[in-house]
């Protein structure tokens, strides 16, 4: 049909549609208008006024018949039986409440669980970068033996934008990883991330600055003479409140001044996934913010830091690209055989990039899809089997409609409305968990230095996706039990009798669906119920060291370009100062703080008079940097020896402290202190133990709780530019804050203050917060089991029930009683959860001797968790039996006889 | 819906869209105008008007209004729309071929 006739047609139809009644009621006043002339006419004949009446009657052929006729005219009877399809399923389903709402539950669960980490991989593979025409930018990745995805360096950057022509430009970035950041010169600088770009970023990248311009080519030429910042859109809105007049202005970055050219627009938030840079800085400005002394930027070829994307010509293959960059890796090795030893290059688009094999995350996603989805398919499954005992009950209705013409193409689709609209409920639910889960995943804020997007949200594909999965499986759990509905034998149907032959194969697979839920939802409860035990265990356990009324603060002089003497001197002076400031009673260094987000470090030693086993070399241990404060600050007691002095300088022999674990591992039953460790091999660098440490727990992520070997060395003979300052305060930490500003003030005004909080902010993440939600998240998926397991009982029993109803009524009237028949119906119901709480103890204490052995330093075998869990469990499925169990005894012998 | 008499298919829109190309009307005066345009030849069931017109309406080649008419009474009004006097000349030119063609055909068998 042609636009034009659209246009007259389509404003029509919608008035059909929206305004229905008047429609209704001009079609009555135009035809009574019709009728009234014609009787008037009939009378001028001479009729009288009855007979005219008729007459007139009798020439329109009937008023209803017209009205029809002209309804059909309308062309919208699609529309107005599905509404009527909609109302009656609406009626329908309210006469059941408590099965629709269990219908409604378990799908809502099903799609809101599936689109949840849905939302996850769409947001680390699929969605696309945000930017004009992103299918066409790639990713350049250097290769080596053990990465394929390596970056570039500096001089790499520039052969390659020279010798390539598969390229419409070639950009590189690096994000600079922490910025010291002040928006005026005499603030204490604050952390901030930022990402160096090469000049023809935004250009190449078709985004076009907000707000005044983006990075000319001449700006990244010179090294060291372009001081300008674009602004990210968020950083601009919350640093400075969207100000339309900051460019122009001078912000400080790493203590260097820089004018602010630009803001990048919103729809640009940077190409990362896990959240955008504040602002961007030329390459050439690299200098600044290297935190890398021992390489030059803009010189060494091993230097590399650079991602390296580029847009592809439309006349280029990824072929073509792919072997131009391998051609010029190959003269890369061949002018620096040293530096570019087996080291290749490749083209990769955003797909490969985002599916990387080097990385966890997409993994994850996928996995939790797939299994989502698995729990999606058994929801659907159950409802289709509780649907099934509802079409049975309906045998005579429908063939009461075939009966009186109904097509069975038009029952199947009234069929299948009704479970369109639970899955239109379900579907609307399912958006409400996914919302509930979203919410629930994210609300731990991440203790990280520069904040962490995370990049799950309820956004428009989110939707779509709940739409397509609620639509997906009103399919697949009504298409089954309609088909089946639709098929019904008009005679025997109507004939009322019970003509469906029990089956045994039949129900094979229900019944084996119905023990597997039954089984893992057991499973996870108890497991979920001993994480929660055992860790409410090793928290009561405590740490080992007082958390409460400590102050930490990060620093990191590399940001303002210290070398390791003023580092040495920074530090000495900072502990020197802070240590007499009012409330303070003592001051530390450390490297990590216990329990912190970063990984310690490793070290690899000999340890002296012990056998080397054949195998290998040297042992390592995790190892920390403190100084002479330390175990005091921390209130470690030494076990044996001493700890850190001022005396042990970089000049004095060098020394260790090991913690009780390491001594009795290496040192059975000797004293360890006088001993020495060999650092690199046997004949490396000796130190002396001088202490013991008491052992104290270390690291979150070694959830089992088990004592590691540990190594403290102090700071004074093991340089770190990163340390971590410690307070004990005698009053609230955080009041300490200013004092330890004014200090840092008076040795740099811009070196910044990283992760400044109380230790007791960091603890309650990393060792609460965190495995809290682990358990939380186990104990949902036990919950979503059972609720499942629970659908899959009843929708069963419900369906034997309606099966033989006709059997039951003829028991009850030879005398059963009705505890008979709640027996009869419910003994197959206790039969699959027995053997599904069989097979789920069995998994439950598989689980446990696994967690028991890996994780939780849980000690035995938790009695009190199967006494909480396999009765509650036990009781809740056999009440999912019990219903429609008793529903069956409760039914009148004579009824039950006429029954369908 | 009972056939028009002796109508040939189809061609009721055509003469429904030629009266209104006159002037707006209602149902009950088009059913008059046909009656007596046609010499009382074409008896329209006034059965099969109603969802004619109807159905021109929804195609769009004709619109609706409700005025009042000479006797002040409230009647839907008909006229044609630009997309109307489109169908209407196309229709019209298929009827000329078709009733040339035809009268042809019945000259020669005559002859």
């Amino acid at each position: 049909m042609r636009i034009e006739h659209w246009w007259f047609t389509v404003p029509l139809r919608l008035r059909s549609i929206l305004r229905g009644r008047q429609a209704e009621r001009e079609l009555d006043e135009e035809l009574q208008f019709h009728l009234e002339h014609k009787i008037e006419e009939g009378v001028a004949h001479g009729l009288s006024a009855e007979d005219a009446r008729y007459a007139a009657l009798r020439a329109i052929d009937g008023l209803a018949q017209q009205k029809e006729a002209m309804r059909d005219m309308r062309r919208i009877h699609w529309l107005t039986d599905f509404v009527d399809d909609v109302r009656y399923a609406i009626r329908s389903l309210r006469r059941t409440p408590g099965p629709t709402a269990l219908v409604v539950m378990t799908l809502a669960l099903g799609i809101g669980m599936t689109s949840t980490p849905f939302s996850m991989v769409d947001a680390l593979i699929f969605r696309p970068y945000p930017i004009p025409h992103p299918s066409g930018l790639v990713t350049l990745v250097s290769t080596s033996r053990d990465n394929s995805y390596g970056s570039f360096s500096y001089r790499e950057y520039l052969d390659i934008r020279a010798h390539t022509k598969s390229y419409d430009g070639v950009i590189a970035n690096a994000a600079t990883g922490s910025v010291g950041f002040s928006a005026e010169p005499g603030a204490t600088p604050r952390i901030k991330g930022g990402m160096m770009v090469s000049g023809n970023y935004f250009r190449l990248l078709g985004v076009e600055p907000q707000l005044g311009r983006g990075f000319r080519d001449d700006e990244d030429q010179v090294p060291g003479r372009d001081a300008v910042v674009v602004l990210g859109p968020a950083f601009w809105k919350h640093e400075f409140a969207s100000d339309p007049s900051i460019v122009g202005r001078t912000v400080r970055l790493n203590g260097t001044d820089f004018t602010v050219i630009g803001v990048a627009p919103d729809t640009f938030p940077g190409l990362a996934i896990f959240g955008g840079p504040d602002f961007y800085m030329p390459l050439t400005m690299a200098r600044v913010f290297s935190t890398n002394p021992q390489k030059t930027f803009f010189e060494d070829r091993d230097d590399r830091e650079l991602s390296v994307k580029a847009r592809v010509t439309p006349d280029t293959t990824l072929q073509q690209a792919r072997s131009e960059l391998a051609v010029l890796a190959q003269d890369f090795e061949r002018a620096y055989p040293t530096l570019n030893r087996d080291r290749g290059a490749t083209v990769r688009t955003q797909f490969d990039m985002r599916t990387r094999d080097d990385d966890g995350y997409w993994k994850i996603g996928v996995i939790s899809v797939i299994l989502a989805a698995a729990v999606l398919l058994v929801a659907c499954t159950n409802v289709a089997g509780l649907l099934l005992s509802r079409a049975r009950t309906r045998t005579r209705e429908i063939a009461v409609r075939l009966a009186l013409g109904a097509g069975r193409f038009r029952l199947i689709r009234l069929l299948l409305t009704e479970s369109l609209m639970l899955a239109c409920l379900g579907g609307l639910g399912g958006i409400a968990v996914a919302y509930g889960a979203i919410a629930f995943l994210t609300k731990n804020t991440i203790p990280a230095e520069l904040p962490v997007t995370i990049p799950f949200r309820m956004d428009a594909r989110m939707l779509v996706a709940s739409l397509v999965l609620s639509v997906v499986s009103a399919l697949l759990c009504g298409l089954v039990p309609a088909w089946q509905g639709a098929r019904t034998d008009l005679v025997d149907g109507l004939k009322t009798a019970d003509v469906d032959v029990p089956g045994r194969t039949r129900l094979w697979g229900r019944n084996a669906l119905v023990v597997a839920q039954v089984s893992m939802s057991l499973m996870l409860l108890t497991t979920a119920f001993l994480m929660a035990r055992s860790f409410q265990r090793s928290v009561a356990l405590g740490t080992g060291f007082a958390k409460d009324h400590l102050l930490m603060a990060r620093f990191d002089p590399r940001l303002v370009q210290y070398n390791a003497a003023q580092t040495q001197q920074f530090y000495n002076l900072l502990t020197e100062r802070v240590r007499v400031a009012p409330g303070v009673q003592s001051a530390a260094l450390t490297q990590n703080p216990p329990l912190g987000l970063n990984a310690f470090d490793r070290i690899a030693f000999v340890p002296d008079g012990v056998q080397m086993p054949r195998d290998r070399e040297t042992f390592t241990s995790t190892l920390d940097t403190v100084d002479e404060g330390f175990f005091e600050t921390m209130g470690i007691p030494m076990v044996r020896g001493r700890g850190f002095r001022a005396s042990d300088t970089g000049d004095a022999p060098r020394v260790a402290v090991v913690n009780e674990q390491f001594a009795i591992h290496y040192w059975p039953g000797a004293d360890a202190v006088g001993q020495h460790l060999r650092l690199d091999g046997a004949t490396g660098t000796p130190i002396e133990i001088i202490g013991v440490a008491k052992t104290i727990k270390y690291s979150s992520s070694n959830a089992s709780g088990r004592p590691i070997d540990f190594v403290y060395v102090p700071l004074a003979q093991h340089p770190v530019s990163r340390m971590v300052l410690l307070l004990r305060s005698s009053g609230d930490p955080l009041q300490l804050v200013d004092s330890v500003k004014d200090v840092v003030r008076t040795l740099n005004p811009n070196l910044p203050m990283l992760e400044t909080r109380s230790y007791e902010d960091l603890y309650r993440y990393a060792a609460v917060e965190a495995p809290g939600t682990a358990v939380e998240l186990v104990s949902t998926m036990g919950a979503v089991g059972l609720l499942l397991a629970v659908t899959g009982l009843y929708g069963l029993v419900a369906y034997n029930v309606s099966r033989r109803t006709r059997e039951i009524g003829i028991r009850m009237a030879l005398g059963a009683t009705s505890a008979d028949v709640v027996r009869l119906v419910m003994g197959k119901g206790v039969l699959l959860v027995g053997t599904g709480t069989a097979i789920g103890l069995a998994m439950g204490a598989a689980v446990e001797r696994l967690m028991n052995a890996m994780l939780f330093d849980a000690g035995g075998v938790d009695i009190l968790a199967y006494l909480v869990v396999v009765p509650s469990m036990v009781l809740v499925t056999l009440l999912a039996a019990y219903v429609p169990g008793r529903r069956a005894s409760r039914i009148a012998p004579t009824q039950a006889l006429r029954y369908e | 819906m009972s056939k028009p008499n002796d109508l040939v298919q189809g061609t009721l829109d055509l003469l429904l869209l030629k009266i209104l190309a006159l002037e707006p009307l209602h149902g009950w005066a088009i059913s008059l105008r046909l009656r007596s345009l046609s010499a009382d030849v074409l008896q329209v069931s006034e059965g099969s008007l109603y969802p004619a017109l109807h159905k021109l309406e929804q195609e769009g080649w004709i619109s609706a209004e409700w005025k009042q008419t000479e006797n002040n009474r409230r009647a839907k009004f008909y006229s044609l729309t630009r997309l109307g006097r489109k169908q209407l000349a196309s229709e019209a030119a298929n009827w000329q071929r078709l009733s040339s063609a035809i009268s042809r055909v019945v000259r020669l068998s005559e002859a």
